[in-house]
């Protein structure tokens, strides 16, 4: 077997492995209501792959501008695909929890408006790539705008909060430590973290080669 | 003048997403010559001009600016040449005199009006005119962007269609202006499909439709 | 350096006599905002929001107006040399810094000349006390429209290079002003609530914030004017 096929069954049984964790390993956090704590396993991932992709796709879009190799705006465009994707997971999954916890889906809690953000961003970003025809305009004027929303997303992570009040437990999390949680809690946390970044590489890889065969086939023609 | 400017490219190809507008084009210009490029409409005579002149980034192959052996950088390529083209439009909203003291200006050139008004003498218009372009005829708007295009006198000339709206006398004149151009040791490079200007020039591209 | 300066000039007088003789920008930025500012009077008006609420909602009322008339307008300087063909000719003319500086100059001008008509009439309609702290408020206001004119014209010149382009020009600025726009509204509310130390934050994040933009843009933008 090659080794790329023991990585995705290993990466199959760890997933398999995260998700049985997460609802028969742990207990229901305190200060929760009800299960709802055990959404933080997946929420919480998917929500560091859409930032994670943001930051793929932005620094192959500094790689595209030095070295105008096509291959790095496909990564920049793929990374970003799946961030908006990640990112509209980490969303929907925080609406459920925020629902539950405060009765709201949307209540502009910094956080949540950082997500919002960055989908805004994602979407301008495809919305600036399907207004330009011209592929070599389009890797460059896609690539510069996304390192115009890398420069704008800390101040709005870290400036924006510090003049708001935040709801999000994360914080509250951080602050307590693991006393009050469990460290069953965070073993899962961070296998759930290893995993889904593990699949982001490996959907990644797919869609680059995916990209590539696609673009290969338009180059023939010309 | 200088020593002039050789301009290579080979194996240039343009596509917008699905459609190929053309490839393998190549092809060498010495100073002091003319190229004619040929094709009919919507061959992408344009847009090969537009990739020669530095505007455009060719999705295939490479195109060089050559001073002996030394090459001109991409970005410096702008400071060489001079363009005619429809597709190039100058102010409408400012006169004839607004226009190319506006570019003198961005291209630090220290002219005074006097040498302005010279240029605008040259290629047959009156420099007390002070209506704004856009009340000019296309064949009066033709003569001002050659005005434009020679202001810096630059070793290399793109000419797209350049005597489609101008009267005999003025495309005689443009003739002989152009022939004297290259015989003082400047680069052409003439896109065309007026059968007599396809007789400026000893080398030529045709592009396919 | 100074031939740098004296481009970029050459190109804002450009584009300012240009709007001298058709007036677009000036009047799609200035009917915007007094329209708006004529509704939200009339519906609103001074007595309707109670005394504690005033500084932050009618700060953010008056960003929210500055901010949709510059989304109205700020575009045109880069769209009309792709609408009227002329930008190729500028393109090969004017190096890409001296294009960048003179259109940022001619952006801050227009928003200049907005706020200084629009913020003086928005105070006296609105009743909002911001005359007290009138040195504050300069601040607030240049370093806000500063940060504004910065990005929104650098993504002018994106989105003057594709298709589509008036509804591109909201869709990718809101994202990148959304920070500033906040923290403009925190400065002008500490301004007319008299909390200066609000007022001193929002300031040093519009400054840093719009500085780190110049150096982005400046950087970024022959890639863009180029391509």
């Amino acid at each position: 077997m090659k080794f790329s096929n023991i990585a995705k069954f290993f990466l199959l049984v760890w997933m398999l492995g995260v998700i049985w964790a997460a609802f028969y390993y742990v207990q229901p956090a305190e200060g929760f209501i009800g299960q709802s704590s055990r959404i933080v396993f997946f929420h919480v991932p998917t929500a560091w792959v859409s930032v994670l992709a943001f930051l793929v796709s932005c620094v192959s879009s500094i790689q595209y501008l030095r070295t105008r190799d096509p291959e790095h705006d496909i990564r920049a465009a793929v990374a970003s695909r799946l961030g908006l994707l990640f990112a509209v997971l980490a969303t929907v999954t925080g609406a459920i929890f925020a629902r539950i916890m405060w009765n709201a889906y949307w209540n502009w809690d910094p956080r949540q408006t950082s997500i919002a953000i960055l989908l805004l961003i994602y979407a301008a970003y495809f919305a600036l790539r399907s207004a330009v025809p011209d592929p070599e305009r389009r890797a460059a004027l896609a690539a510069v705008y996304a390192i115009l929303a890398f420069v704008t997303v800390p101040f709005l992570v870290f400036v924006v909060p510090r003049i708001y009040w935040s709801l999000h437990p994360d914080t509250i999390i951080n602050v307590r430590g693991a006393n009050d949680f469990d460290s069953r809690y965070t073993q899962v946390l961070l296998a759930s973290l290893a995993g889904f970044t593990g699949l982001f590489v490996w959907i990644n890889s797919i869609d680059c080669r995916l990209d590539k065969i696609r673009r290969r086939r338009q180059e023939e023609v010309l | 003048m200088g020593d002039g400017i050789r301009i290579e490219f080979s194996e240039v190809g343009k596509r917008y997403d699905e459609r190929v507008i053309f490839r393998g084009i190549s092809g060498t210009v010495k100073p002091g010559s003319i190229l004619v490029l040929t094709g009919p409409n919507g061959s992408g005579k344009s847009t090969l001009v537009s990739i020669l002149c530095g505007l455009l980034r060719p999705t295939r192959g490479t195109v060089k600016y050559l001073v002996g052996d030394d090459e001109v950088e991409r970005w410096e390529w702008r400071f060489h040449l001079g363009i005619v083209a429809p597709a190039m439009a100058l102010y409408e909203e400012l006169t004839a005199h607004e226009n190319l003291r506006f570019f003198a200006r961005v291209r630090d050139l220290k002219m005074d009006d006097d040498d302005l008004n010279q240029i605008l003498e040259t290629v047959g218009l009156d420099p007390r005119r002070t209506t704004p372009v856009v009340g000019f005829s296309t064949g009066m708007q033709q003569r001002l962007k050659i005005a434009q295009a020679m202001l810096h006198e630059p070793e290399v000339l793109f000419l797209d269609e350049p005597g489609a709206n101008l009267d005999p006398g003025g495309q005689d004149w443009f003739e002989g202006w152009v022939a004297a151009y290259a015989a003082a040791g400047g680069t052409v490079v003439l896109a065309t499909n007026d059968r007599r200007e396809m007789q400026w020039g000893m080398n030529r591209v045709e592009l396919a439709g | 350096m100074s031939s740098l300066l004296a481009e970029a000039l050459a190109v804002a007088a450009k584009d300012l006599r240009t709007e001298f003789r058709t007036r677009v920008a000036l009047n799609a930025l200035g009917l915007f905002a007094l329209t708006t500012l004529a509704a939200v009077s009339y519906t609103i008006g001074p007595y309707r929001i109670a005394e504690a609420d005033r500084p932050y909602l009618l700060s953010a009322l008056l960003w929210v107006v500055i901010l949709f008339a510059s989304l109205a307008g700020l575009d045109r300087t880069f769209v009309k040399e792709e609408e009227s063909h002329t930008a190729p000719l500028l393109r090969l003319s004017a190096g890409p810094h001296a294009v960048w500086l003179g259109k940022l100059l001619f952006n801050l001008g227009l928003l200049a000349a907005l706020m200084v008509i629009l913020v003086p009439l928005f105070i006296v309609l609105m009743g909002l006390p911001l005359v007290l702290h009138f040195g504050w408020l300069v601040a607030v206001l240049a370093a806000g429209g500063f940060a504004l004119a910065v990005i929104t014209t650098i993504v002018a010149a994106i989105i003057a290079r594709a298709m589509t382009r008036g509804a591109l020009f909201a869709v990718l600025s809101l994202p990148l002003l959304l920070p500033l726009v906040i923290f403009a509204i925190q400065g002008t509310a500490g301004v007319a609530s008299g909390e200066i130390e609000i007022v001193h934050q929002s300031l040093r994040a519009m400054i840093s914030f719009g500085g780190i933009m110049v150096v982005v843009s400046a950087a970024l933008f022959p890639v863009i004017w180029g391509e």
